[in-house]
């Protein structure tokens, strides 16, 4: 692991901070989602702002306390928070309440073909375009992830204990099979091709199910809980954070195509430094990722070609916890748990 | 290194009955000036002022790290991690469990999560008994009885309803069980808050400070109780090796059964004093700088839990002094 470690100069600013234009707005960035060419970034105070062209917006008062989550739907973005309610927010800030659960927080959101869902304790609700009341997904313990296949077919559910899934049968009828293994699972996903199915769960591994045969299997090794994971480029990769050692903090990259990665060994990029990556995010149809740091630096690094690496912004001291790509992968936005947000374009002009 | 900043998380736990809902609506009501964030199961109040409530579903789940009486919470791990994300800081966090619960996976999810014990701290557990029933409910309810075994604070409420002899009855229960918890008796949960929250009480630097209340020759054995504590001291150093092999087996054959430990230990030829205390078979450790000058060096450990007897606790504990 240390043969191949990316080590850098000490920077004052890299070139893309220089270019870039960053803001110092001192509350907790949670998440950041990208909306065509804008990125909309929910805060720990309540608050939702949308960035575009490296201009940010007033703030828009969403939610009471934390913004816990945050999806795409169209050219809207959708929101869960701490004080119970579930939102659908425009890029010119009008503010709708699609359910509000008071004090049960709402986890997970996401969008399918135009249904609008959630997660908040043990139910996850969906809102079907032409239906007024949502549908109600009951499991025995609280939703970790929710995630839809690519076609939005099938909806795996995080809990404990393994992983729901829910799909229509050929009456339209919602059926449910469940994937077991034993403890907490937290985020879910399918692979892009749909065969696989992982959850990162609460002791330092990722699950992951081969759905044609519901054959199950770990992947293992991590000095830290998998707190970010995410399937990149064209070949596939999942690419993880939880790796860390002796000076070094470390993305581990999964193959997922052919027979997928029973029995195969991970790419392991590492990063000089006490740090622990904390947030992994595919750069758009390039087999490459961005990792954030908890020293508040970000790098790029091609998962086939690791050398080549590059440092996109230095350190800051505070965690990395959103990064977000706009559509046309022109710019990047990173934000960290001091509310230090980056934009900046990602090409040499 | 970053500031280590740590949310002291209060757990508040008793039987059913008890009056903590009564306690939970003064920390909501009062004026105390402070940001409290306080998780609930099924709680039809709305915090006032600037208080926070949040719904969870008691949920334990048991890790997978082979350790057979290791189950934590959930939902108690993404609530905490959440908190932490808030703009504002909290002042406390108190966390309400519900009467028929045991008290261990609260408290053993702070040593199993990194990102919990990073950021929050397990600042004591606070048992709300009723003064009126707990002598039955002890007997009639294991987990009445774990409550009382876990609480560093023990809120003997409506003690207004019964006569003094009975509170010294049950006051003489309590401390069978736990000699080590502060007992403060109220009506009402009339106790004022600072009593209650940011005690510290599971820092091993408190450990030091607190002398365990043996009712030594006050054998009475008109209870059976099934749980029980036992202390041990020596004058002599002990051998660090021996030791730990001891103790390692013990909690991980018996700590099931071992609810709490807590010592302060004086190994040969060591010029530090190691403090340690234990959940079920999760345990804290650290040396704590010299023994005070001109004060005797000793070791103590105490005990809390089910069968000790069948242990040889005291045979093992002897075995480890050094020759």
């Amino acid at each position: 692991m240390t043969a191949d470690v990316n080590q850098f100069p000490a920077l004052d600013k890299t070139k893309f901070e220089q270019r870039g234009i960053e803001f110092k707005l001192g509350i907790p960035v949670t998440t950041a989602v990208s909306v065509g060419n804008s990125i909309a970034v929910g805060f720990g105070d309540g608050s939702v702002r949308i960035f575009t062209s490296g201009q940010s917006s007033d703030a828009i008062k969403a939610h009471k306390g934390i913004v816990l989550c945050m999806s795409k739907d169209g050219n809207h973005i959708l929101t869960g928070g701490d004080d119970g309610r579930f939102l659908k927010i425009s890029l010119d800030g009008v503010v709708k309440e699609i359910g509000n659960f008071g004090t049960r927080w709402v986890d997970n959101v996401t969008a399918n073909n135009g249904s609008l869902v959630c997660s908040s304790g043990k139910i996850v609700y969906l809102w079907s375009p032409n239906n007024k009341e949502p549908k109600l997904f009951e499991h025995n313990s609280t939703v970790g992830g929710i995630a839809f296949d690519t076609k939005g077919k099938r909806l795996a559910v995080s809990r404990y204990d393994g992983v729901t899934l829910w799909k229509k049968d050929y009456t339209k009828k919602w059926v449910s099979s469940n994937l077991i293994w034993k403890g907490s699972h937290n985020k879910v996903s399918f692979s892009p091709d749909g065969k696989y199915l992982v959850t990162s769960m609460q002791e330092n591994a990722i699950r992951c199910w081969r759905l044609k045969d519901k054959i199950d299997f770990a992947m293992s090794g991590y000095d830290r809980k998998i707190k970010s994971f995410a399937f990149v480029g064209e070949t596939s990769y999942l690419a993880t954070s939880g790796a860390l050692g002796m000076g070094v903090a470390a993305a581990i990259c999964w193959p997922f195509d052919g027979e997928g990665p029973m029995g195969r060994q991970p790419t392991c990029i590492s990063y000089t430094g006490n740090n622990e990556v904390t947030v992994v995010e595919p750069f758009p149809s390039e087999n490459a990722i961005f990792a954030g740091l908890s020293d508040g630096s970000v790098f790029l690094s091609e998962i086939e070609n690791k050398n080549n690496t590059i440092i996109i912004r230095s350190f800051t001291g505070s965690e990395v916890s959103a990064i977000a790509v706009t559509d046309d992968s022109s710019s990047i936005l990173i934000g960290d748990m001091n509310g230090n947000i980056l934009w900046t374009s990602i090409w040499d002009k | 290194m970053e500031n280590k900043h740590q949310v002291p998380v209060t757990v508040l736990t008793g039987f059913l009955g008890a009056g903590k809902t009564t306690l939970l609506n003064r920390i909501l009501t009062e004026q105390h000036g402070q940001k409290y964030a306080v998780i609930v199961n099924e709680f039809g109040e709305q915090g006032i002022d600037n208080d926070l409530v949040v719904d969870a579903d008691e949920e334990v789940f048991e890790m997978n790290n082979g350790c057979i009486c290791c189950t934590v919470r959930g939902d108690l791990i993404r609530i905490l991690s959440g908190l932490m994300k808030r703009a504002d800081k909290l002042d406390a966090i108190i966390v309400e469990t519900t009467g028929l619960a045991d008290p261990a996976p609260v408290a053993q999810t702070f040593f199993v999560d990194q990102d919990v014990a990073n950021k929050t701290k397990l600042d004591a557990i606070v048992t709300v008994a009723d003064a009126v029933h707990l002598s039955s409910q002890i007997e009639d309810h294991h987990e009445a009885e774990e409550q009382i075994a876990f609480g560093d604070v023990i809120l003997l409420n409506k003690i207004d309803l019964v006569k003094d002899e009975v509170i010294d009855v049950v006051t003489k229960r309590i401390r069978k069980i736990n000699p080590f918890a502060k007992i403060i008796k109220t009506t009402k949960c009339g106790a004022p808050l600072k009593e209650i929250l940011n005690l510290d009480a599971f820092s091993l630097k408190r450990i030091l400070e607190v002398e365990p209340d043996f009712l030594d020759s006050d054998h009475d054995h008109e209870h059976d109780d099934d749980i029980t504590s036992l202390s041990f001291v020596s004058n002599t150093p002990l051998n660090m090796e021996k030791f730990q092999d001891w103790f390692g087996k013990l909690l991980q054959t018996k700590g099931q059964d071992i609810l709490r430990t807590k010592g302060i230990l004086d190994f040969k030829d060591q010029n530090d004093r190691y403090v340690f205390q234990g959940v079920h078979m999760l345990m804290d450790a650290s040396p704590m700088g010299k023994w005070p000058e001109g004060k005797e060096r000793s070791s103590r450990l105490v005990f809390i839990g089910r069968n000790l007897e069948s242990m040889n606790l005291k045979e093992g504990f002897e075995n480890c002094k050094s020759a």
